[in-house]
């Protein structure tokens, strides 16, 4: 895989949402190619290298976890996102064990959509080898779990740097209340409530509380976002 | 009509079956008596005969035909043998004694039992009497016929075989009577069942099967015929209660987002202000979506489709992880949030469900606690069951509402206005009803304390 590597396959048969797929994959910079059944999706899946394939569970054709099936022995290594109107957990897990790295339920909003996708991007093209990771004046310590800002030690339980740290290597990037709870809390639902919202609070305020600037951004109607000014 | 499905009823020919089979148990009992009787009454006869025969006979041998000749005289002399017949011949055939005309010429064996009609035979056989006779020869050649009358026990016999069939005949007639009367009302009762199932399919689940108050099997079956028609009236009430409740909070928001839409429809486009209104409607469409898919969630719980997924957890870990989650929110309110109990609170189920559970009762106990009050979650072991308790200290439930509030979308009057869409609670008792864990509501004094009672783990 080579960096900046921004090409994505869209295997998704309802021409609407299709359409709107790829025209919000393009805004977000990505090269599109779209696949509108199973054997097309194995064709194209075979013939280029992508980024990131998204697949839909119900084609007319294969079954979408089939499709992943096969692109997989087909030695096919790309991340795919599986996207399923089939909600409940077990699909999910069963989606996730065929070979999925990641699964969106139907309807989701496209902000959630560029923030799998991205996320699944970035897993595929640098794996982070440093023990401490920097953005802006923030450190973070993966060995001793340890926050600070401008080398001043900010207390954090050890969910809170779990969280910290999604953030962090997330940067720049969206991360959606479902994405927190996936990966910091392994829940595979939505406790329906503004619980994650409440617990970044406490997060932000530790650590962007009397700082030059906050690093941790709310994004209307998806998530967070940590980035530094500039 | 009811003569009609009398006679074609599984009842009935029940009872006809039964009418057979006792029909002929009563002939084989019957046949049996009639046989035994006569048997019996001819049997006494026969040893009359023989007794009479043998003194007879004795007679002969000690003193020849001059010594029988005035015995069989003084016999028929007397009244009281009238119904006797006695014939002495010589080897000719020729009488000597007796008080039958000639040897019977119907009779060809000569020694042994004899039946036959007296006198010569004529067209009116019936009218000669019928005898039976012991008959013998003597070593010197004369014979000797010594018999009854036995008309008499032949009309004996012929009167109990009479009453035996007319007997046999009533017993069938008033089994079959019976059996029709007993048919009938089986086929009156079962038609009233049919016909109340008739009026409901008609007209609607108000009706009922009418009881006659004599407690037998009928009235039983009505009685949970009845009952089960009450439970689907409750079940349809909920049913509409829910779809009413459901249309209620789906139409909120949708009516919203129309309103919204149709505003900026008409009006002209105004850069931040259309992005606030489709913001809005964003969220409005996500609250829609949400109540939609905790209703499948809970639908895909109820059809216990997810034991797939069991495995042995421990309570006390998912417990604190809630606690952790929670921490922030409680903080936020002023609650005090604790985890306390046994560590080692092992159970079977489903992790994620478990603590969806967990999650919501928590969530729950700080929303309608004490502000700045205490929530504890507490897991133990109590009598070899996994318990998990989640107390609060605020205002509580009232006892009378306990029941209602596992109902979907069931809310207090006074938690009306807080967020919320009801339907958290039944959820938990959704995951409950999978894992078969108990629910149990508890008086905090002040407050509600909500336990959940598990199977433990197989080992």
């Amino acid at each position: 895989m080579t960096g900046g590597h921004r090409r994505i396959l869209v295997v998704e048969d309802d021409p609407e949402t299709a359409d709107q797929l790829v025209e919000q994959l393009t805004t977000s910079g990505y090269q599109v190619d779209l696949a509108a059944s199973g054997n097309e999706a194995l064709d194209r899946g075979a013939a280029s290298d992508y980024a990131v394939i998204t697949i839909d569970r119900m084609l007319p054709d294969i079954d979408g976890i089939a499709v992943m099936r096969q692109l997989r022995d087909d030695g096919i290594a790309a991340p795919v996102l599986i996207i399923s109107a089939l909600g409940e957990v077990d699909d999910r897990v069963r989606g996730l064990r065929a070979g999925g790295d990641d699964y969106l339920v139907k309807p989701f909003s496209f902000v959630e959509l560029v923030a799998r996708v991205e996320a699944l991007g970035r897993r595929s093209d640098t794996i982070v080898k440093e023990t401490i990771l920097r953005v802006g004046d923030l450190a973070i310590d993966l060995v001793s779990r340890t926050a600070s800002r401008r080398g001043k030690e900010i207390f954090l339980f050890p969910r809170e740097f779990q969280l910290l740290e999604y953030l962090v290597r997330n940067e720049g990037r969206v991360v959606s209340r479902a994405m927190l709870l996936q990966h910091v809390w392994d829940l595979h639902f939505d406790p329906s409530t503004n619980i994650i919202d409440v617990y970044v609070g406490r997060v932000r305020r530790k650590v962007d509380g009397q700082q030059a600037y906050p690093l941790i951004h709310t994004v209307r109607g998806i998530g967070y976002c940590l980035r530094a000014p500039g | 009509m009811l003569l009609a499905k009398t006679l074609t009823s599984s009842t009935f020919k029940l009872a006809l079956i039964a009418i057979a089979t006792f029909g002929v148990i009563v002939s084989i009992l019957f046949s049996y008596v009639y046989l035994s009787t006569s048997s019996y009454v001819r049997s006494r006869s026969d040893r009359a005969i023989m007794t009479e025969y043998s003194s007879l006979r004795a007679a002969y041998e000690l003193a020849g035909r001059d010594g029988l000749i005035p015995m069989i005289r003084q016999r028929i002399a007397d009244k009281s043998f009238s119904d006797r017949v006695y014939l002495l011949v010589d080897p000719s055939l020729t009488p000597l004694a007796g008080n039958l005309k000639a040897w019977p010429s119907t009779v060809t064996t000569t020694k042994g039992w004899a039946e036959f009609r007296a006198g010569e035979p004529s067209p009116d056989a019936a009218h000669r009497p019928l005898l039976r006779a012991m008959l013998d020869t003597f070593p010197g050649g004369d014979r000797l016929l010594v018999g009854r009358d036995i008309s008499e026990l032949d009309s004996f016999t012929d009167q109990i075989k009479a009453a035996v069939i007319l007997v046999g005949a009533l017993l069938l007639v008033l089994a079959a009577v019976a059996s029709v009367l007993v048919t009938r009302r089986t086929v009156g009762r079962i038609e009233q069942i049919n016909a109340t199932s008739r009026a409901i399919m008609q007209s609607g689940l108000d009706q009922r099967i009418p009881l006659r108050g004599s407690h037998d099997e009928w009235d039983r079956v009505a009685e949970n015929l009845n009952l089960m028609l009450d439970r689907i009236e409750i079940l349809m009430g909920e049913v509409k209660q829910v779809s009413d409740n459901v249309a209620h909070d789906l139409r909120t928001p949708l009516t919203r987002m129309r309103g919204r839409l149709e505003k900026a429809y008409h009006g002209s486009r105004a850069g931040d202000a259309d992005q606030m209104l489709i913001g809005d409607t964003i969220a409005d469409l996500d609250a829609v979506l949400r109540i939609f898919s905790s209703i499948t969630r809970i639908a895909q719980i109820e059809t216990q489709a997810r034991k797939g997924g069991f495995r042995t957890v421990n309570l006390f870990d998912i417990a604190s992880e809630v606690v952790e989650l929670y921490d922030a929110a409680a903080e936020q309110d002023g609650t005090n949030l604790t985890v306390i109990g046994d560590r080692d609170v092992q159970v079977t189920g489903d992790r994620d469900l478990i603590f969806d559970a967990i999650a919501n009762l928590v969530d729950n106990a700080i929303k309608h606690g004490r502000a700045g009050g205490q929530v504890v979650v507490e897991s133990e072991n109590i009598d070899g069951s996994p318990v998990i308790s989640i107390a609060d200290d605020g205002p509580g439930i009232p006892a009378g509402e306990h029941e209602h509030v596992f109902k979907r979308f069931y809310r207090l009057e006074q938690s009306r206005y807080t967020p919320g869409n009801g339907l958290g609670l039944s959820l938990v008792a959704a995951v409950a009803r999978l894992h078969g864990s108990r629910i149990e509501m508890l008086d905090n004094s002040p407050g509600l304390k909500l336990r959940l009672w598990f199977s433990a783990p197989a080992r």
